[in-house]
C-alpha cells in the first residue's frame, strides 16, 4: 500500500516539473491567436505546426551537427584530462591537493559572459579563431573541466583506498592501480559526470556566440538566440525550434538514464 | 600510517603528472583571462585599444565608481537573494526528491529518469520557456494559480518589480533541482544499508536515523553540491538574459548580468570589471567552504 | 511587376557600372529579422559577382552592438557591418569604421545631397560621412477600426492629443475580453527608449534636455496608462514586435509601432486596421517622432574596402523597392516607391516621418540609452518620482558629454 502511495505522490510531483516541457510541446502545436488567449488552452484546438518549415528555415541541420561535434569533442577532452586529476585529487589529500581543488573551484568562477573577452583577444592572437569549433571546445573546457573534476572526485573518494594500497603491494604500479583497480570501481560516477558534461556542453551559448564568426560554424543555442532575438518575437516558432533542439537529446538520455540511475541505486559503489 | 605514506612525494609521482597536466590547462585558459580582469578592474579602459596591459592606472577609482551609482546595493542585495534562495530551495527540493525516489516503489527510477530532463536542458531554452509560462496577459501560471485559488489577479511575473527577481529564482530552481537530485541520489545510495539496520534495530524512528545518520554520511556530498550549486548560480547568465535582464529598472539585476551589461552593452569595462572581481571574492569564500568540506571526509 | 523591372533596371546599370572585377570574399553580417533585407541584398550582390565569395553571418539585434565592438578589438571583424543609426557615431569615435567621405566623392550610385538630412545626420560625425542608410523609420499609431467602432468611436478621427489618446484607450479597454486600450514598449533597452522619445519631443523635451519639465509630464502620461492598465503591465517587458502581436491578435486595440510591422499585421490581423500620426501632447501642438532604421557601414579593418563599398551602392541602389518589400521608408529624395502598397498606411508614415528627429549624435549613445530607459522604468514601477528620475538621467547624459 505504502508503495502505492509512494508512487502516486511522485507521479504528482514528476508532473508538475515536467509541465514546462509539455507546454513547450504543446505550443508547437499551437496557432498564434490560440496562443495569446486567456484563459489559455491545454490541449491544441486546432493543430498546426511548422517543424520541417522552422527546421529548414532556420537552418538547424547544421547547427544541431556542430553542437554535436563540440559537444563529443569537450567531452571526450574532458574525460582524457579531468578523470586522471579527479582521482589524484581524491587520492593525495593533504595540503597541495587542497590548494589545487581550490584553485580549481576559483578558475571557473567568472561567468563565460566576463571571460571571453580576453579568452577571444588570446585566441585571435594564437590563430585559434581559424577553427572556431576546435576553439569553442578549448574555451569550453575550461568550464567543464573544473566541473567534472569535482564531480567525479567525489567518487574517487567513494572507493576504498586500501584497495590501491593492496595493488601496490601485490607489485603493481601505481599507474596499472589506477587502470586495473580503481578506474572499474569508480565507472558510474565517471559515466553520470561525463553524460552531465555532455549536455552541460550541448547547451553551451557564450562561447560559441562569440568565437564563431563564420554562421556555417554556429551551434544550437547561438541559433535559438538570434531567433528570440530576431526583430520578430515568433514564440511559437521559438518553441519548435526549442523542441526540435531537445527532443534527440531528451531521447538519448532517457535511453541510457534508465543503465545509469539502475547502476547509482544498485549501491555498485559500496 | 596512510597519511604519511601520501605526504612523500615519491610515491605520488604519477598522481602529480595527472592532477599538474589539468591544472596547467586551467591556469593557461582560465587563470590567465582572470587575471586579465583583475588587472582590468585596476586600469582605466578604452575598449577600442588594441589588447595591452599598459593602461592608465586608476588605482581604486573604477570600484568607487560602481559603489556610488545608485543601483549598487539594490544589485548586492538581488545576487545576495538570488544566489541564497536558490540554493535554499534547490537543495531543499534536490534532497527531498532524492530521497523520494530512493525508496522502493514501481516506476520509481523510470520517474527520477524523467526528472532530470530539466538538466538536458540548456538555460537559454528554459528561459525562454518560462518567459512564456510567465507571460502577464495570457501566461498559463497565472491561470494555474487564479484557478487554485492562490492569486486574486494576475502577477505581472517580469514586469513587477515586487516579482521580478522571484520569477528568475523559480525558473532558476527549476533548473538546478535535477542537479542535485542526482548528485545526492549518488551520495545517498552509497550509504551503507546496515547502518540504519542496525540503528532501526537500537529503535530509532525515520527522524531519528535522518538526524544521525543520513545527515552526517551526506556532509561531504552536501559541500560539494552547495559549493557547485552557488557557483553555478552566481554564473547564471542565460536564464537572466532570455528573462528578464535585469529589469524592469534594475529590480532583478544581479551581479554577473550587471557586469556584462557595463562592460558589454554600455562599454564601461573598467567598472564590469570591478563588478567581476567583486564577484570573484564570493567565489573565493564559497571554494573555502568547499575545501574544508572535504577535509573530513577521511574520517568515516 | 513594377518593381521587379526597376530593380532589374538598376541592377543592369550597376552591373555595368562595376565591371572591375571585385574578386574578394566579403564577409557580411546581417541582422535577423523576418525580410532578412542584408541577407537578401548581399545575396543579390553575389550573384552579379560571382567572383566574391561572400559570408554571412546573422547578428541578434540586440547583440549587434557588443559583438560588433568585440569584432572590432579583436581586429577579426566583418566588412560590413549593420549598425542602429544612434550607434553610428559611437563607432566613428572609437576610430573604427572606415571614413567613406573619399569613395562618396567618386561614387556613381550614391549622391550624399539626395539623402535626407535625419538620416544622414545619424550616419556621420564630425562632418565625415560613416555609413549609408539602408532607408528610414518612425512611429505612428496603428489602430482597429472595427474596435473603434464597436466602441462608439469614429475611425477617421484618430486622437489628436494624449488626453483623447488616454479617453480613447480607455474606452477601448475590455479587461473581461483580455483587450488593452493601447500597446507600447518600455522594455529596458533600446526600443524601450525609441518608443519613449518621441513623447518627450513633443513636450518640448529631448534626449539631453531631460530636465525639462515636458520629459516628466511624458513619463507620468506613460505611468497613467500603466497603472489605469489602459496598456499591459507586461509592457515593461515587451519588445515592439511583442506589442505588435497583441494588436494583431485583437488584445489590443491601439498600438505604437513602425512600418516594419506592416508585412506581419496584413498577415494576421482579422480586422480593418489603419494608421494614424502620433498625438501631440495637446490638440494642434508640437508633433515628434523618432528617426529609426539601421545604416551600413564598412569596418576599418575591411580587408577589401572596394569590394565593401560596392555593396554599400548596391544596397543603395535597390532604395526603390524599400516600402513594398522591406516596409521601410526612402532613405533619399530621389526614391521612387511606384504603386507603395498599404496607401494609406504609406501617406500616414511619409507625413510622420517630417516629424522624426534623429537621435544623439552622441558618441555614448549606448549609456545614454540605458540612462533615459532606467529612468522610464522606475517611473512606470512607481520606484521613482518623474521630476526626480529624469534629472537623475539629465545628469548621466551630461556627463556623457565631458
Amino acid at each position: 500500500m505504502k508503495r502505492y502511495v509512494l508512487m502516486v505522490i511522485a507521479l504528482i510531483v514528476t508532473a508538475v516539473y515536467l509541465f514546462p516541457l509539455y507546454w513547450m510541446y504543446i505550443t508547437v502545436f499551437k496557432s498564434a491567436a490560440e496562443m495569446f488567449q486567456f484563459p489559455p488552452t491545454f490541449w491544441p484546438q486546432q493543430a498546426e505546426s511548422h517543424l520541417r518549415q522552422v527546421f529548414e528555415e532556420r537552418n538547424m541541420a547544421r547547427f544541431l551537427w556542430n553542437s554535436l561535434l563540440i559537444a563529443c569533442g569537450t567531452t571526450g577532452v574532458t574525460l582524457l584530462v579531468g578523470t586522471g586529476a579527479a582521482y589524484a585529487l581524491a587520492q593525495v589529500q593533504n595540503r597541495w591537493t587542497s590548494a589545487a581543488i581550490f584553485a580549481v573551484l576559483v578558475l571557473q568562477a567568472l561567468p563565460s559572459s566576463l571571460m571571453v573577452t580576453p579568452i577571444f583577444t588570446a585566441f585571435k592572437g594564437l590563430g585559434l579563431l581559424e577553427t572556431p569549433r576546435f576553439a569553442v571546445v578549448i574555451a569550453q573546457i575550461t568550464k567543464t573541466l573544473p566541473f567534472y573534476i569535482v564531480l567525479c572526485r567525489a567518487s574517487f573518494v567513494q572507493v576504498p583506498r586500501e584497495l590501491r594500497d593492496a595493488a601496490l603491494v601485490d607489485g603493481a604500479s601505481p599507474m596499472r592501480a589506477f587502470f586495473g583497480v580503481i578506474l572499474p570501481l569508480a565507472v558510474n560516477g565517471i559515466l553520470v559526470s561525463a553524460i552531465l558534461v555532455f549536455l552541460q556542453s550541448f547547451g553551451e551559448y557564450v562561447y560559441a556566440r562569440s568565437l564563431i564568426l563564420d554562421d556555417q560554424y554556429q551551434t544550437a543555442t547561438v541559433g535559438l538566440s538570434a531567433f528570440v532575438g530576431a526583430t520578430k518575437t515568433d514564440w511559437i516558432g521559438i518553441m519548435t525550434y526549442s523542441a526540435i533542439f531537445v527532443t534527440p537529446i531528451l531521447i538519448a538520455f532517457m535511453l541510457l538514464q534508465r543503465k545509469i540511475v539502475a547502476g547509482l541505486t544498485a549501491g555498485a559503489l559500496k | 600510517m596512510n597519511k604519511l605514506l601520501s605526504r612523500f612525494p615519491r610515491e605520488n609521482g604519477f598522481e602529480i603528472t595527472l592532477a599538474g597536466f589539468a591544472l596547467l590547462y586551467l591556469l593557461l585558459f582560465a587563470g590567465l583571462p582572470l587575471l586579465y580582469n583583475i588587472v582590468l578592474s585596476f586600469q582605466q579602459v578604452d575598449l577600442m585599444e588594441p589588447a595591452t596591459l599598459l593602461r592608465p592606472f586608476a588605482g581604486l577609482a573604477n570600484y568607487r565608481d560602481v559603489f556610488s551609482r545608485p543601483e549598487a546595493g539594490q544589485v548586492l542585495s538581488n545576487t545576495l537573494q538570488f544566489v541564497g534562495l536558490s540554493l535554499l530551495f534547490q537543495v531543499v527540493i534536490g534532497f527531498l526528491l532524492a530521497m523520494l525516489f530512493l525508496q522502493d516503489f514501481p516506476l520509481a527510477t523510470f520517474m527520477r529518469g524523467l526528472f532530470l530532463a530539466g538538466w538536458i536542458m540548456p538555460g537559454l531554452v528554459v528561459g525562454v520557456i518560462w518567459k512564456l509560462l510567465f507571460a502577464g496577459d495570457y501566461g498559463v501560471l497565472n491561470h494555474v494559480l487564479t484557478q487554485m485559488g492562490i492569486l486574486h489577479s494576475k502577477i505581472f511575473w517580469l514586469s513587477d518589480p515586487q516579482w521580478s527577481l522571484y520569477a528568475v529564482i523559480i525558473a532558476n530552481v527549476w533548473l538546478g533541482v535535477p542537479f542535485n537530485m542526482l548528485l545526492l541520489s549518488v551520495g545517498l545510495a552509497a550509504i551503507p544499508a546496515d547502518l540504519y539496520e542496525a540503528a532501526e534495530l537500537d529503535g530509532a524512528n525515520a527522524w531519528q536515523r535522518f538526524w544521525g545518520i543520513t545527515l552526517p554520511m551526506m556532509k561531504s556530498t552536501l559541500g560539494a553540491v552547495v559549493s557547485l550549486g552557488a557557483i553555478m548560480t552566481m554564473q547564471q547568465f542565460d536564464l537572466l538574459a532570455a528573462l528578464t535582464q535585469g529589469g524592469p529598472a534594475n529590480s532583478s539585476q544581479v551581479a554577473q548580468y550587471w557586469s556584462w551589461q557595463l562592460s558589454l552593452q554600455t562599454f564601461e569595462v573598467s567598472a564590469g570589471s570591478a563588478v567581476a572581481t567583486l564577484m570573484m571574492v564570493l567565489v573565493l569564500i564559497v571554494a573555502v567552504i568547499y575545501v574544508r568540506s572535504t577535509r573530513n571526509e577521511r574520517m568515516v | 511587376m513594377n518593381i521587379r523591372i526597376s530593380a532589374l533596371c538598376a541592377t543592369l546599370t550597376l552591373a555595368l557600372s562595376s565591371a572591375a572585377s571585385l574578386a574578394a570574399t566579403l564577409s557580411v553580417w546581417a541582422v535577423d529579422e523576418p525580410d532578412n533585407y542584408t541577407e537578401k541584398m548581399a545575396r543579390e550582390f553575389a550573384k552579379l559577382h560571382p567572383d566574391i565569395q561572400l559570408q554571412v553571418r546573422k547578428v541578434g539585434f540586440s547583440s549587434l552592438n557588443d559583438e560588433a565592438m568585440r569584432a572590432v578589438m579583436s581586429g577579426n571583424g566583418p566588412d560590413v557591418i549593420p549598425i542602429d543609426n544612434p550607434n553610428t557615431a559611437m563607432f566613428a569615435a572609437k576610430n573604427a569604421l572606415l571614413d567613406l567621405t573619399p569613395y562618396l566623392a567618386k561614387s556613381k550610385v550614391i549622391d550624399v545631397k539626395q539623402i535626407y538630412p535625419g538620416p544622414l545626420k545619424n550616419a556621420s560625425w564630425n562632418g565625415k560621412v560613416y555609413a549609408i542608410p539602408r532607408g528610414a523609420n518612425t512611429l505612428a499609431l496603428y489602430y482597429n477600426e472595427d474596435m473603434f467602432k464597436a466602441a462608439g468611436l469614429d475611425p477617421d478621427k484618430p486622437p489628436q492629443s494624449w488626453d483623447e489618446l488616454y479617453a480613447d484607450a480607455k474606452k477601448l479597454t475590455n479587461a473581461q475580453k483580455n483587450v488593452y486600450g493601447l500597446a507600447f514598449s518600455a522594455v529596458g533597452d533600446e526600443e524601450g527608449v525609441f518608443q519613449f522619445l518621441p513623447f518627450i519631443q513633443a513636450t518640448g523635451a529631448d534626449w539631453d534636455k531631460l530636465n525639462d519639465p515636458g520629459a516628466a509630464r511624458a513619463a507620468a502620461f506613460w505611468q497613467k496608462l500603466l497603472d489605469e492598465k489602459l496598456a499591459s503591465p507586461d509592457t515593461l517587458s515587451h519588445r515592439q514586435s511583442e506589442a505588435a502581436a497583441t494588436f494583431i491578435n485583437s488584445n489590443a486595440a491601439m498600438d505604437i509601432n513602425g512600418p516594419w510591422e506592416l508585412m506581419a499585421v496584413e498577415k494576421g490581423a482579422k480586422f480593418k486596421w489603419r494608421v494614424a500620426l502620433l498625438p501631440p501632447e495637446k490638440a494642434g501642438g508640437t508633433r515628434a517622432s523618432a528617426l529609426g532604421e539601421q545604416s551600413h557601414a564598412v569596418l576599418r579593418s575591411a580587408k577589401n574596402p572596394q569590394a565593401a563599398f560596392a555593396f554599400l551602392e548596391y544596397m543603395y541602389s535597390q532604395r526603390n523597392r524599400n516600402w513594398n518589400e522591406f516596409g521601410m521608408l526612402p532613405p533619399s529624395k530621389d526614391t521612387v516607391t511606384k504603386d507603395p502598397k498599404w496607401p494609406q498606411a504609406y501617406k500616414t508614415f511619409n507625413e510622420q516621418m517630417q516629424y522624426a528627429r534623429p537621435r544623439g549624435p552622441n558618441p555614448q549613445w549606448p549609456k545614454v540609452s540605458k540612462a533615459i530607459s532606467t529612468a522610464v522604468q522606475s517611473v512606470l514601477t512607481h520606484q521613482a518620482d518623474p521630476k526626480k528620475a529624469m534629472d537623475q538621467a539629465y545628469k548621466t547624459v551630461e556627463a556623457t558629454k565631458h
